[in-house]
């Protein structure tokens, strides 16, 4: 069960049904109590109403738009740079790079190599595996490569923002 | 001179690199916003930090600005976050409440009262002094009702509460605010007595 005050607050701002304010509009204009609160809430509503705003110092937005003239000035090259050069780039490479394959699969002799034209050397041999799996050498740069990876997925992890933080 | 585009018009033209749309959207809003702030933190100086603060993140987050709502209900729920950002770090900040700054605010308070009681006041300013010693909550509330021409539900969507709520609390606070109204303009009479 509503108060009076909340009725007819919800009346002022216009809230509820159309036969609900038609209820309280009548009630105002019978009954003594509504009408003497709901004078006194208009009153009120009406000094909120009229409420005025601070004003923030002169400089505000200079001083606001000077921050982010700054903030822009600061940024790393990396973040400043268009993305569509970023493209552009590489998109030449490719080109590039499509071009030279296709020059040079244009420009194989073929039947060479179905004639059997190329020719491995007969002292050949593949190094083992196992030999290379075995080397110091090789395990102490696949530690390296790992803690590199580590490292880089860690500084990754802290440069990511938090989405929706706003 | 203010510019006649729209928030969103000018949203768009910020995004396409020119600045000088945000300084207009700035301008256009930079009293709510700082009004706001000051609801929060009650002096001037951190109302200026907070709402150039909150500038700031909105600038920097404008991309992801979807223009469901409008760009003041996005912009307010910034104020609100910020705002609160701001009080907890104070509050972590402040060693005691009864440290030695808090009593020469009260006491400063209490001066500027004594002070303005001789002068004729309208009752707007016994209004505004009122709001000033409401809760933050319930002082925001109210100006986004008055004066942010943000409805139930838009004032809900800015500080993530469901529009009941909103209702609820915009109830309670008009009733405190009537209170310590009604109680200060008491005081000053007895005063004038």
């Amino acid at each position: 069960m509503k108060n009076i005050e909340e009725e007819l607050w919800n009346y002022l701002d216009g809230l509820g049904s159309e036969q609900e304010r038609e209820r309280i509009s009548h009630l105002i204009a019978t009954d003594k109590a509504y009408q003497q609160q709901y004078e006194e809430l208009l009153s009120f509503n009406n000094e909120l109403e009229s409420i005025e705003l601070d004003a923030p110092p002169m400089a505000f937005t200079y001083n606001v738009m000077e921050t982010i003239r700054t903030e822009e000035a600061s940024k790393p090259l990396k973040a400043a740079i268009d993305n569509r050069i970023i493209k552009g780039i590489a998109l030449f490479f490719i080109v590039s790079i499509l071009a030279l394959v296709g020059m040079a699969l244009a420009t194989t002799n073929w039947n060479s190599v179905t004639t059997g034209g190329l020719k491995m050397p007969a002292d050949l041999h593949l190094p083992s595996l196992k030999n290379i799996f075995n080397n110091t050498a090789l395990k102490g740069f696949v530690f390296f490569d790992t803690v590199l990876a580590l490292y880089l997925f860690d500084g990754y992890l802290r440069r990511r923002k938090p989405v929706g933080d706003m | 001179m203010q510019s006649k585009l729209t928030d969103i018009e000018l949203i768009e033209q910020t995004l396409a690199g020119n600045q000088s749309a945000y300084a207009d959207l700035v301008k256009r809003h930079q009293r709510f916003v700082f009004t706001l702030a000051l609801r929060f933190t009650k002096t001037r100086e951190d109302a200026e930090e907070v709402a150039q603060d909150c500038f700031i993140k909105a600038y920097r987050s404008l991309q992801s600005f979807s223009g469901n709502s409008k760009f003041t209900t996005w912009l307010y729920s910034i104020v609100y976050t910020t705002a609160m950002t701001f009080l907890r770090k104070k509050r972590l900040d402040t060693s005691s409440i009864d440290d030695e700054s808090n009593l020469i605010q009260v006491e400063n308070r209490n001066a500027a009262f004594e002070n303005n009681m001789a002068e004729n006041k309208s009752r707007s300013y016994y209004v505004n002094q009122a709001i000033e010693q409401l809760m933050p909550d319930d002082a925001m509330i109210i100006t986004l009702f008055y004066k942010g021409e943000q409805s139930l539900e838009e004032i809900a969507m800015a500080l993530g509460i469901e529009p009941n709520n909103v209702k609820v609390k915009l109830f309670r606070a008009r009733q405190r605010l009537k209170e310590k109204l009604e109680r200060n303009l008491k005081h000053e009479v007895n005063e004038l007595i």
